[in-house]
């Protein structure tokens, strides 16, 4: 089992300019290899957006849980 | 007597102090309020407006003011060596000047917005044109009237960065410049972003990519720049592209204020921890975070920061006369999009409902050009 420092916690559910993988990117690419992003998602098409976004980028998500309508990843660096 | 300061005297920290001292009125008249805005600078600088300055529209002087001039007489404004600002210690209720000065405080508002961090990439400073400060819009006046035709490469370092509907902006004037001095035959545009598309916001973003398509303009994203060689002229990305360019207009990485850092306050980027709908700092009740300062998902702009100075104000009023429900922010921002030298469309939204930009057109246009004349005698005056 792999352990990590969650860095920081994001909560993504609401529109903004960068969008979900602008704000993202602006935190992944801060974090040191094996720390990792806790982000919060709103609906299923935008966890299929970062999902991918994470598989190209070579990072790894090691844990997903959903909370009503919502979608919790742990996102490893 | 309580005293409220307001580290920051940008466009955030100016309109939160206007509008505090005018909620408080009848405090501030009693001498039971204190309201001090500190800023190392006495000049303010409406940043919307040096997208203008860079491509030649408007002159310098029309985008600069006194900050004494925009506060309320009410207001104590400390500047210089008094104003620049050392320490923030929100366990101690304390903000520490350069001239040695611990202020104390009962309320804290956190307005020491975003900055250049040039440094994170190299080769960028030298090779780079930008509207994104003042001192750098000058330059860029200057490169874009010399500019007679060539490759022209418009860079989005990272995000999130201030103004984020500026490099959109910027690239459709540049592009409509082009035509009206006719060089549009002799210049290809060619715009990079770090993710997929040209904006975070899809609605936005197919719109633009539209424009941008019928006007020619090249996009690669996603472009992530790691290095530029400023005597070569090539811009290079982590995705494995390396573009040569005549000149290089962009957005340099943005961070915080290093008085974050310094004070041990930020998170990596020195951006404040602050709750989406309260804009208190985590951990601390007695402290706002208002503007580009924050940590929230959200644009940092003009209007974002207006709109937060509401709830701000309205949290700090209702707790100093102790009445209790907080004011919630929901995400509002308003941002009006130059798609060339007369045109414009515009995006308003929330945490809750994404924009739906309207085709461009004159009439926007000229609501943006109103929208920045009327900053300096009612949005930074906080009159509405």
């Amino acid at each position: 089992m792999s352990s990590y420092k969650i860095q920081k916690s994001l909560d993504l559910t609401g529109t903004s300019c960068a969008g979900p993988i602008g704000e993202l990117s602006g935190v992944m690419d801060e974090i040191g290899v094996g720390e990792a992003v806790e982000v919060i998602l709103g609906d299923e098409a935008t966890k299929k957006d970062v999902v991918a976004w994470v598989t190209k980028k070579g990072y790894k998500v090691v844990s997903e849980t959903k909370e009503g309508n919502k979608f919790k990843l742990v996102i490893q660096k | 007597m309580k005293r409220i300061i307001i580290a920051g005297g940008g466009i955030a920290g100016t309109i939160v102090a206007n509008r505090l001292v005018k909620a408080l009125s009848p405090e501030i008249g009693k001498g039971e309020v204190e309201l001090v805005v500190i800023d190392k600078s006495d000049r303010h600088v409406y940043q919307p407006g040096q997208v203008f300055v860079g491509m030649g529209l408007v002159e310098p002087t029309e985008i600069i003011k006194n900050e004494r001039d925009l506060l309320d007489d009410r207001v104590k404004f400390l500047h210089g060596e008094k104003g620049e600002i050392t320490k923030i210690d929100p366990a101690n209720n304390t903000v520490v000047t350069a001239d040695g000065v611990k202020h104390t405080y009962d309320y804290l508002v956190i307005a020491t917005g975003s900055h250049l961090n040039w440094d994170e990439i190299p080769g960028l400073r030298e090779a780079e044109y930008t509207p994104w400060s003042y001192d750098d819009a000058l330059k860029m006046r200057e490169a874009v009237q010399q500019f007679q035709g060539g490759t022209v490469v418009i860079n989005v370092a990272r995000l999130p960065h201030k103004c984020p509907v500026g490099p959109l902006e910027m690239t459709l004037m540049f592009e409509d410049w082009t035509r009206r001095i006719g060089i549009r035959d002799k210049t290809r545009i060619i715009y990079t972003y770090p993710i997929q598309g040209v904006f975070g916001i899809k609605s936005t973003n197919d719109l633009m990519i539209k424009i941008f398509k019928e006007r020619g303009i090249e996009i690669i994203s996603p472009f992530t720049v790691t290095r530029v060689d400023p005597k070569e002229k090539i811009i290079e990305s982590q995705e494995g592209e390396k573009l040569k360019f005549d000149l290089l207009l962009g957005v340099p990485p943005h961070v915080g204020a290093k008085v974050i850092g310094d004070s041990g306050i930020g998170d990596k980027r020195n951006w404040v921890p602050t709750d989406k709908f309260t804009l208190q700092m985590k951990g601390y009740s007695n402290v706002y975070v208002i503007g580009d300062t924050t940590d929230i998902p959200i644009s940092k702009a003009g209007s974002t920061a207006d709109f937060e100075s509401y709830v701000v104000t309205a949290n700090i009023v209702n707790d100093i006369r102790g009445i209790k429900p907080k004011k919630m922010y929901d995400g509002s921002v308003f941002c009006y999009i130059a798609t060339g030298l007369d045109q414009a469309t515009y995006i308003r939204f929330n945490y809750n409902n994404p924009p739906i930009p309207p085709p461009p057109s004159y009439v926007h246009w000229w609501g943006k050009i109103l929208y920045n004349k009327l900053y300096w005698t009612v949005t930074a005056k906080a009159i509405v």
